[in-house]
């Protein structure tokens, strides 16, 4: 038990995370103070939701890269439903997931069905929905949000009282974010669907062989990215309280990172929502770390490529030693 | 080239397209100001989207590849802007743009060894390593720059991005050059074949007796190559050199290398239909921005196209297998 305790990829995040954040309330007294740690959990909802959907597409052995493109688009729309029609909380998630989720279905078809890469159809799906996106917006700025939806965004749960006097509480942002937490950590654990997600991953031709139908499954693990990415907008929107069209550029590589930080292999069939939730909580806490400690944001960008090429090295160094213990059966390679 | 080859399916989109634009507006379009701006614009992308193509020949991807271009044209950019001051001319120029094109070459020759180590040596997937790699370059570029840019280059360094010979543009004479290197390389050398062999099977073309691992290393320090090669043209055409250069030709580049048919599984792409393809890119570009056509728009007819131009080749692809299924059985029933 303790052995595999030791091996798995989570724990090594895990104690690397508290490494680093031992190593931020050293130098800042302000990073452990519980405001800024729910801040900085609140800012990462929407990172941690978009990675939670990745980390599925990741598990099948696909990547989404239209995803920064589709937060992007999905909050244009939810803005501009409330502001037109004004509507209810209910309506402006519908309308995010329901977009998301369809966009999700259109690339899962084309990924599964045509049996195109997923990197290759994400890629002009994002174009097109960039583009789309940009050309309704012409890139201006939606405020005037109603007011109702600014009083969701402001609703704290658990309220109490500091030590420095602070009144603090749950925001609602971090708790969609848990709910969405256990709700794929269910889905991957206990359904017939997330075991199929991952004997895809693992080895497709076996996954055929015992029935699972493989293009139903991709279709389902992008339709929920989809279903995410709309949880996600309304989620960053209640945040900013306006939509900036660009908000979201570069966003895709930023998730892509935060899940193999997590420890998911990118050829497929291993990860975990566990992994992704450490990954992003350590990128979340490296970038506030950097700025509570005064020190010049192009080190996060320096520390996190190279945190990222040593943990993937590491992995693979690893693996291969584990691999020349086993007993062989096959011919070396 | 069969008739329904990908390529020329590309070719007949190209001429398809190019017709189509000078037909719409023939006073615009085909003025040797309009094809001199194409022919100066496409080279940086065209460039490395090659060095994408190579990479993804054996089945790996670089998203580190337009960083490596930003690093190692802001090195160049940072030897040209220390080194040159007014009093200097002559031949001091000249050596300090030859110490320059030395400075990138060597920076990208490095990224590309960094890549090429981890992949090929360490064994890690290329998406991952570039992935960091990527976020590396671009944290060490923003620290060399503190994210401004950096420009005071001698005039006589602008000719290369800037300068023509008679009326044709010098980048596009460069990435001429290169395009028939790089084909040259990849058709005619046993590397280029090493390269094939490994995106169709690594395993087999490694029990063949290659030594995959240098053939591998030698695919990324050719990417970064080509990228430096790119990120001269960059800096020199913008005067400047800066972090974000670039930087909207990664996916681009991804884009236009599957379009010009290349598997983005490995071990099946053609020069000529990168080439192809970036030429498809820019005239739609520039002939929709002619007619006056929105840029996004623009993004979505690219997208569209890359879509379209899968589904074909996915639909061919299957009718062909079908036929050729047909075939067989037309044999079996003979000999039964």
């Amino acid at each position: 038990m303790m052995k595999q305790l030791t091996k798995s990829k989570e724990l090594w995040i895990f104690i690397m995370l508290i490494v680093l954040s031992v190593l931020i309330s050293v130098r800042s007294s302000v990073f452990l103070r519980p405001d800024n740690l729910i801040d900085l959990l609140k800012n990462n909802a929407v990172l941690g939701i978009m990675a939670l959907g990745m980390t599925l597409v990741i598990i099948t052995g696909g990547i989404d890269v239209s995803v920064g493109a589709v937060v992007a688009l999905l909050t244009v729309l939810a803005g501009k439903f409330m502001v037109t029609f004004s509507g209810n909380l209910l309506l402006v998630f519908l309308v995010a997931i329901a977009s998301g989720i369809l966009i999700g279905i259109i690339n899962g078809t084309l990924i599964a069905l045509a049996n195109i890469p997923a990197i290759v159809v994400t890629l002009g799906s994002m174009s097109i929905i960039n583009g789309l996106m940009l050309y309704y917006t012409n890139g201006s700025w939606i405020n005037d949000l109603p007011t109702w939806f600014i009083d969701f965004g402001k609703i704290t749960f658990f309220k109490f009282t500091d030590a420095s006097g602070n009144m603090v509480g749950i925001p609602i942002q971090i708790v969609i974010f848990l709910i969405m937490i256990f709700l794929t950590w269910a889905l991957l654990k206990y359904t017939l669907i997330g075991r199929a997600v991952y004997a895809i991953g693992g080895n497709p031709v076996s996954a055929k062989r015992v029935g699972i139908n493989i293009g139903r499954t991709l279709i389902f693990v992008y339709a929920y990215m989809g279903f995410l990415a709309g949880v996600a907008a309304v989620t960053h929107t209640s945040i900013m309280r306006q939509v900036d069209p660009n908000a979201f550029l570069g966003f895709e590589l930023q998730v892509v990172a935060a899940v193999v930080v997590g420890g998911a292999s990118i050829t497929g069939g291993s990860g975990s929502v566990i992994g992704t939730v450490l990954g992003v909580l350590f990128m979340a806490v490296l970038n506030n770390g950097l700025i509570l400690t005064h020190i010049p944001t192009f080190w996060q960008k320096i520390i996190v490529g190279l945190i990222i090429i040593l943990a993937v090295s590491f992995d693979v160094i690893q693996r291969k030693r584990m691999e020349k213990s086993l007993p062989r059966v096959d011919v070396e390679y | 080239m069969s008739k329904t080859s990908k390529e020329m399916i590309l070719l007949y989109v190209f001429i398809g397209l190019f017709v189509l634009m000078a037909a719409i507006s023939p006073a615009k379009f085909l003025s040797l100001g309009n094809l001199q701006s194409m022919a100066t614009q496409l080279p940086e992308l065209g460039l490395i989207a090659l060095g994408m193509m190579v990479v993804i020949l054996t089945g790996g991807i670089d998203l580190s590849i337009t960083y490596t271009a930003a690093l190692s044209g802001i090195a160049g950019a940072l030897v040209l802007s220390t080194g040159y001051n007014a009093g200097i001319e002559g031949a001091a120029v000249m050596i300090l743009i030859i110490k320059a094109l030395l400075a990138t070459l060597i920076t990208a020759l490095l990224c590309g060894s960094l890549n090429g180590f981890l992949v090929s040596y360490v064994g890690v997937s290329p998406i991952l390593v570039t992935l960091g790699t990527m976020t590396l370059f671009e944290g060490v570029s923003v620290w060399l720059t503190k994210g401004g840019a950096v420009s005071g280059f001698p005039e006589q360094f602008q000719w290369i991005g800037n300068g023509y010979l008679g009326f044709v543009p010098v980048p596009i004479l460069i990435f001429i050059v290169f395009a028939i290197v790089t084909g040259i390389l990849l058709e005619r050398t046993a590397w280029g074949r090493s390269v094939y062999m490994f995106g169709c099977n690594p395993i087999a073309t490694y029990f063949s007796g290659i030594n995959t691992k240098k053939v591998v290393m030698f695919v990324y320090l050719y990417a970064a190559i080509l990228a430096a090669v790119a990120a001269i043209i960059m800096i020199s055409r913008y005067n400047s050199a800066k972090v974000d250069y670039g930087s909207s030709y990664l996916l681009q580049s991804v884009a236009i290398v599957v379009l010009g048919g290349t598997d983005i599984a490995g071990g099946y792409g053609k020069v000529i239909g990168t080439v192809v393809a970036v030429g498809i890119v820019q005239v739609l570009s520039s002939g929709l921005n002619l007619i006056g056509i929105n840029r996004f728009i623009v993004d979505v007819t690219m997208g569209a196209l890359l879509i379209a131009v899968l589904l074909l080749n996915y639909f061919i692809g299957k009718r062909k297998q079908e036929k050729g299924v047909r075939k067989e059985a037309k044999k079996t029933s003979i000999a039964a």
